[in-house]
Order: C-alpha cells, then sequence, then structure tokens
C-alpha cells in the first residue's frame, strides 16, 4: 500500500485531477459514507474515504451501562446483523462467568444467525443489482427477501431485530408448528435463490459491470485484514464458524465457500453459495435440534460479574466479527471492544480504488458490502442525534469545498 | 440465453397480484407471538422497580398509583412501571426479569401516533376502581 | 501479570527470544506479552514464519488502565495455518503513549490505529493517518479530549 500511496499523491499534483465526492448520502448503498475519489479523465487516481456520519459512541456507552443493558445495546450497533453482534457479545459474558449454553441453545443460535445471513446476504445482493442498473432484480429479491424476514419473526418474535440471545441460551423457544411453517418457508425460497444466481451468473448486464472489477489477490487479502466473503472470493479461506467452531459450528456440517477470481463477480456468487449453505445449515438444524432446555430464567442470572477478559469472534454475513470484553468485576464492563468486518473492508479497501473507472467505485464499493452503523460507534456525546447531523452538515462541506 | 427465464418471470408477474401488503386497508400479518406493547398487570405487579432498573433504553419510569385505585397489598409503596412506547425497544427485558411475571405482552405493533404513548391507561385499567367497600378491596390483595 | 511458567506455544516458537511472558486469553488465545518496541519485530517475525497469507491482523484493542498508569494494546492476529489466534500485549504510559506503528508490515492496522489515536491517543510513530476528528465530532477533538479514556468526563 505505501508504494501505492507515494505513487498517487504525486499524480494529485496534475491540476487536471477531478475530486468526485461518491456520497455520502447515497454513494451506492443507502449508508452514509463519503468516498472522495479524484479521477483523471475517467480513471480514479487517488481516493479517500471520510467517515463520521454515523458515530453513535456505543463503545463508551457500553462501559456505563450493565453487562445485561449491553445486550441489547449491541444487538444495536446494526439493525442487519444483530443476532451475530448479541451472540459474540453474550459468549464473551459466558467466557467470564465460565458458563455453556444447552446444546439445544446452541443449535437455536445457529438457525438465527444462519437466517441472519441469508438475507443479509440477499439485501447486498440485491443492492449490487441495483447499483449496475437493474432495480427489477432488486425489487424481487427484496421481496423474497421478506420471507427470510417472516422466518425470523416466527424464530425470534421480530423480523429485525433479533433480542433473541441471552447468557446462557436464547429467550425463546422452538415448537413444531413453527418448525414446519421454518421448513416451509426454506422450500420456498430455495428455488428463488437458485433462480437469482442462475440470473447473477447469466445476464449479460450484470456480467458487463461486475466481471473484472475490483480485482483484489490473496496477499491483498490478508496484509489489509480483509474478512467474509470479500477474502474468501479472493481464495482465502477464513471463516471464524471453522476457526472458533462456536455455538453449534462445531457439529453441523457445513463448508467454507471459495473462489479464486477475487472480482465483484466473485463475491456475488460466493454469496450466493453461502446462502445455499445456510440453507443446509438450518435445514440440518431443524431436522436435528437436540431436546432439553433452551431458555434460562433470566431473573436468576447473576448480576454481577467476576473479574476476566474474553475475546469472542463470529462470522457475521459480512466477516469476521469481534468482540473484546474485559471485566474488573462489579455489574458494568470495563471495556468493549468491537470490531466489525466492514471496518476493516471499507477503510482498508480504500486505495484497491485507484485505476478504475468512476463509474465502477459504487459498483466496487458495494460489492465489499459496506455497513456504516457497523463501522462507526465509538464517539462520546449523547445527544446522538444532534452530533450526527453536525457532523454531516460539516463534513459535506467539506467534502464539497 | 438468460432472457428466457426472465422472460417466463414477467409473464408470470403481470398476472399475479402485488407483493406489497396495502397497509392500512389491509392488515400487516404478524406472528401471534411477536413482540409488540407489553404493559403490566397491576394485580400482579409488587412496584419492586426491577423492570425499570433493567430497562436498556429507560423507557420505564416508576409511578405513584394514582388515588381511587384498590391497590395489591403487596405493592406497599404503591407504585407502578410506566413504559414509554416511543423510548421501548421491545426487547421484552422487562418481561424476562419481572419476578412476578406481571408483563401483559401483545402483539400490537401500531403504536404511531402525534400523542405520547405510553401504558399508564392500560396499566390502570387492570386494577379495580375503589368505588365500593374497603373490605373487597382486602380481598383482591389477598389472592 | 507476571510472566507465566506457562510452556510457549508453537505458535509463538518464531517470537519466542522476545518473549517476556505468556498466558492464555478465554477461549483459547495465546497472549505473548512484548516489550512496545518489540511489536513491530515480533509481527515481521510471524510473518517470516507464517506468510504473506498465512496471518492476517484482526483487531486492534487499546485500553485505558487508568489506575496503572498504563495504556494496554493488544494486536489480535490470526494465524490462519494453525488455526489459533496471537495476542500480542505490550503497555505503554498514560501520559507519553507511543508505538511504532505497524502500519508498514500490515496495512490493516489503519483504521485500528486510527481509532486508538483518535480515542485514546496513543501515537502511532511512522502512521502518516493519524489525525483527529476521524471518528469523534471535531467539538470534541478540538478541546483535546480522548473520549474513551476513563477520565474523559464524557
Ligand atoms: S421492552 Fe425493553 S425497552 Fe421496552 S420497556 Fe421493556 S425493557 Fe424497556
Ligand atoms: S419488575 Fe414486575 S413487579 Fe417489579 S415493578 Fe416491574 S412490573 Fe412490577
Amino acid at each position: 500500500m505505501t508504494e501505492e500511496v507515494s505513487k498517487v499523491d504525486k499524480v494529485v499534483e496534475i491540476p487536471m485531477t477531478v475530486e468526485i465526492p461518491v456520497g455520502p448520502q447515497h454513494p451506492a448503498v443507502h449508508e452514509p459514507i463519503l468516498i472522495k475519489v479524484y479521477a483523471e479523465g475517467e480513471y480514479v487516481v487517488k481516493a479517500e474515504a471520510y467517515t463520521g456520519y454515523n458515530h453513535r459512541g456505543i463503545e463508551k456507552l457500553a462501559e456505563k451501562k450493565t453487562f445485561y443493558q449491553d445486550i441489547f445495546l449491541c444487538g444495536r450497533v446494526c439493525g442487519i446483523c444483530n443476532a451475530v453482534h448479541a451472540d459474540c457479545y453474550v459468549r464473551a459474558l459466558e467466557h467470564i462467568l465460565n458458563k455453556e449454553p444447552p446444546p439445544r441453545a446452541k443449535y437455536l443460535r445457529t438457525l438465527v444467525m444462519e437466517l441472519e445471513r441469508l438475507h443479509s446476504h440477499m439485501l447486498i445482493l440485491a443492492v449490487t443489482a441495483e447499483i449496475v442498473g437493474f432495480d427489477t432484480l432488486f425489487m424481487h429479491m427484496m421481496r423474497d427477501r421478506e420471507l427470510i424476514m417472516k422466518a425470523k419473526e416466527i424464530v425470534t418474535g421480530n423480523r429485525v431485530l433479533a433480542d433473541y440471545i441471552m447468557v446462557g441460551g436464547v429467550r425463546r423457544d422452538l415448537n413444531s408448528e413453527k418448525m414446519d411453517k421454518l421448513k416451509k418457508i426454506l422450500t420456498k425460497v430455495e428455488p428463488r435463490i437458485r433462480y437469482y444466481w442462475r440470473v447473477f451468473e447469466e445476464d449479460v448486464t450484470l456480467n458487463k459491470r461486475l466481471v473484472e472489477v475490483g480485482r483484489l489477490t490473496p496477499a491483498q487479502v490478508t496484509s489489509h485484514g480483509l474478512l467474509g466473503p470479500v477474502a474468501r472470493a479472493s481464495g482465502v479461506a477464513t471463516d471464524s464458524r471453522y476457526h472458533d467452531a462456536y455455538d453449534a459450528y462445531a457439529e453441523v456440517p457445513f463448508r467454507i465457500v471459495t473462489r479464486k477470481e477475487g472480482d465483484c463477480m466473485a463475491r456475488s456468487l460466493v454469496r450466493f453459495e453461502e446462502m445455499q449453505v445456510s440453507l443446509e445449515i438450518c435445514r440440518y438444524i431443524l431436522n436435528h435440534l437436540p431436546e432439553g432446555e433452551a431458555v434460562p430464567d433470566e431473573r436468576r442470572l447473576p448480576r454481577r460479574f467476576p473479574e476476566g477478559e474474553a475475546f469472542t469472534t463470529v462470522e457475521a454475513p459480512r466477516g469476521e466479527l469481534t468482540y473484546y470484553v474485559m471485566s474488573k468485576g462489579g455489574v458494568n464492563p470495563y471495556r468493549v471492544k468491537i470490531r466489525t468486518p466492514s471496518y476493516n473492508n471499507i477503510i482498508n479497501t480504500v486505495p484497491f480504488y485507484v485505476g478504475h473507472m468512476v463509474a465502477d467505485v459504487p459498483a466496487i464499493l458495494a460489492s465489499y458490502d459496506p455497513c456504516i452503523s457497523c463501522m462507526e460507534r465509538v464517539t462520546v456525546i449523547d445527544l446522538r442525534r444532534g452530533t450526527r447531523k453536525k457532523v454531516s452538515v460539516r463534513d459535506l462541506a467539506r467534502g464539497e469545498a | 440465453m438468460a432472457k428466457i427465464p426472465l422472460l417466463k418471470e414477467v409473464v408470470k408477474l403481470i398476472f399475479s397480484k402485488p407483493a406489497t401488503i396495502q397497509y392500512p386497508r389491509e392488515e400487516t400479518p404478524v406472528e401471534p407471538d411477536a413482540r409488540g406493547r407489553q404493559y403490566a398487570d397491576l394485580s400482579k405487579c409488587v412496584g419492586c422497580s426491577l423492570c425499570m432498573i433493567e430497562c436498556p433504553p429507560k423507557a420505564i419510569r416508576m409511578e405513584k398509583i394514582p388515588e381511587g385505585y384498590e391497590v395489591p397489598k403487596r405493592n406497599a409503596r404503591k407504585i407502578y412501571p410506566v413504559v414509554d412506547y416511543f423510548k421501548c425497544i421491545y426487547c421484552y427485558r422487562c418481561v424476562t426479569v419481572c419476578p412476578t411475571k406481571a408483563y401483559v405482552v401483545t402483539n400490537e405493533y401500531r403504536l404511531a401516533s402525534d400523542a405520547p404513548v405510553n401504558s399508564r391507561e392500560l396499566s390502570l385499567s387492570t386494577l379495580k376502581k375503589a368505588s365500593q367497600e374497603p373490605s373487597q378491596g382486602e380481598g383482591v390483595s389477598k389472592q | 501479570m507476571s510472566s507465566d511458567p506457562l510452556e510457549i506455544p508453537d505458535v509463538l516458537k518464531p517470537i519466542e527470544n522476545l518473549l517476556k511472558g505468556v498466558t492464555v486469553m478465554k477461549p483459547g488465545r495465546v497472549v505473548a506479552l512484548l516489550e512496545p518496541g518489540d511489536v513491530v519485530k515480533a509481527y515481521v517475525a510471524l510473518k517470516a514464519r507464517y506468510g504473506e497469507t498465512g496471518l492476517y491482523f484482526s483487531t486492534l484493542v487499546a485500553t485505558d488502565l487508568k489506575d496503572e498508569g498504563k495504556i494496554r494494546i493488544d494486536y489480535y492476529i490470526n494465524v490462519l495455518e494453525k488455526n489459533q489466534y496471537v495476542v500480542l500485549r505490550t503497555y505503554v504510559p498514560r501520559d507519553d503513549p507511543r508505538i511504532e506503528s505497524l502500519l508498514k508490515e500490515a496495512p490493516a492496522a489503519l483504521p485500528g490505529e486510527c481509532e486508538a489515536y483518535d480515542l485514546l491517543g496513543v501515537v502511532f510513530e511512522g502512521n502518516p493517518h493519524l489525525r483527529r476528528a476521524f471518528f469523534v465530532p471535531e467539538e470534541v477533538a478540538e478541546k483535546d479530549i480522548f473520549p474513551l479514556r476513563k477520565d474523559a468526563g464524557v
């Protein structure tokens, strides 16, 4: 990267360079990030990311709330992958407490997280289609994504925010009626996913816009710490589900999906194949759910925590999510550090825009699957909304100046 | 080659009905146990304030039960939780920590309104008005 | 934390001579205690042993230990080949937190270092991208407050 940066710095001196702010309001996905690209003709010569539009100070807030309140706070770091956040945090707490959830709870957690992966992947693939100008496909995929949201509602009680995972287990159990409903939904979704998969593989527009665009080599992936489908599309087999074998992943059969190409298309196809794997996992869980208790009595959980620390990882839809929780005893955590996959994937990939067409920037950004609320959770101000506004207006001005 | 399956899809969709739910003319289907509006049943609540303490966004306030209601004896301080539904994130932590399982849960999701909405009336409606003889009031509290 | 009599795990063999101690963090992460000056060396040694695609830099966690007058910096590295997380842990003084930047060796450290600078004031020498208000709003940055320090008063 250092090489690239120095090369690029020289180019910027050329007065012919045009500065184009991409975003922050609608760069590609509906997320607030500003990527300033400097273009020479049609080609990007330099790119900078401006962040800070969505800072909420979650890490500081987490230090002030109790361990249990933080479960719900962590779930709200990101709307799309809320169950994985909660799971990661709760597992850290369980390690501090030396507690092990019952097997049925582990399976149920896995089920919810896989449903989440399904709908998250469908969302970003739909958005990818929208960005390259295929709005109809976007609509269709979003329609079928609703089925998965319904499945999530059946399991957790809410279509978006699961609030499902609790220290020592989960917060709701499944009965056979619900399981039948879920199985029906999975049967309905599967052919749809296969169909969209084929559309992505065969459609001319999508192929023209995605193949050979935004290619990343395996070395770039590891040196820049890229994660999740982005890494796997470049042939780096990183998957926390395998590395950590948390929850039921030690028992549920699954495979790590990788591809060699490393371009935007490969990232999309990796996501499709992962959805297939997720469907298989969900089915396996529904057919092999162990008997027993899954729901702990929340009134009997310990309020005070012993001293300790834990570092947990979880394979979120966007890549490896890590939580570090440190307890100095008492009812509040001493330090909670959240490192989300988008944080690495977006900031670290900024240099890779160089050399691409300006029009490809949104497509590449979308293929990294950015989730800005995941990235920025670290400010301090309590008046969250007020501050956010201020920041965005100011930075907007700076971006366009 | 990709045109054929897409065409078939298009034709199929022209003749199917729209996927969008025409809310509010049509009800959005929700699960019977979806997490919706919840309120405390004051005949069970003992006013321990645990739900207020545990609520992550601090959406619950403890208020004095107004005059004219028969308050169960167990609720010695005569206070009850009022949930501000605009602040509430429907995590149901209050429901699960309550030692007397006092919360009534519903799947009511239509809570948008101009005026602030809270659980005051719903909760108070679970108590009897104390217009009758005081002896009956004691009868309630013994249950 | 004293240096543990714990046996040096396999995965840390390449940096054996730099170790000041080894502990284990739940669940099963190997923690290598190092001098602040040795972190980059250790990373280079690990990279030389496991190859460029054999490991990646995952997370940087800086923690303010106010009572001890130190800031602890943890580097989490996932060694893919061994399927094991390694934590390089070091302490810098709280009143003058400085440490060599890992950016040259691991570009992945960029957001972590920027964040640690912005929120805790740890200076990573040799990182040209450090700037205040990378994450925090400018009002806070201007007042020279590092929000994640325990005495920041926010
Ligand atoms: S559901 Fe959650 S947010 Fe709402 S009142 Fe209960 S504890 Fe508070
Ligand atoms: S926790 Fe239950 S009993 Fe206690 S105040 Fe709340 S509703 Fe009443």
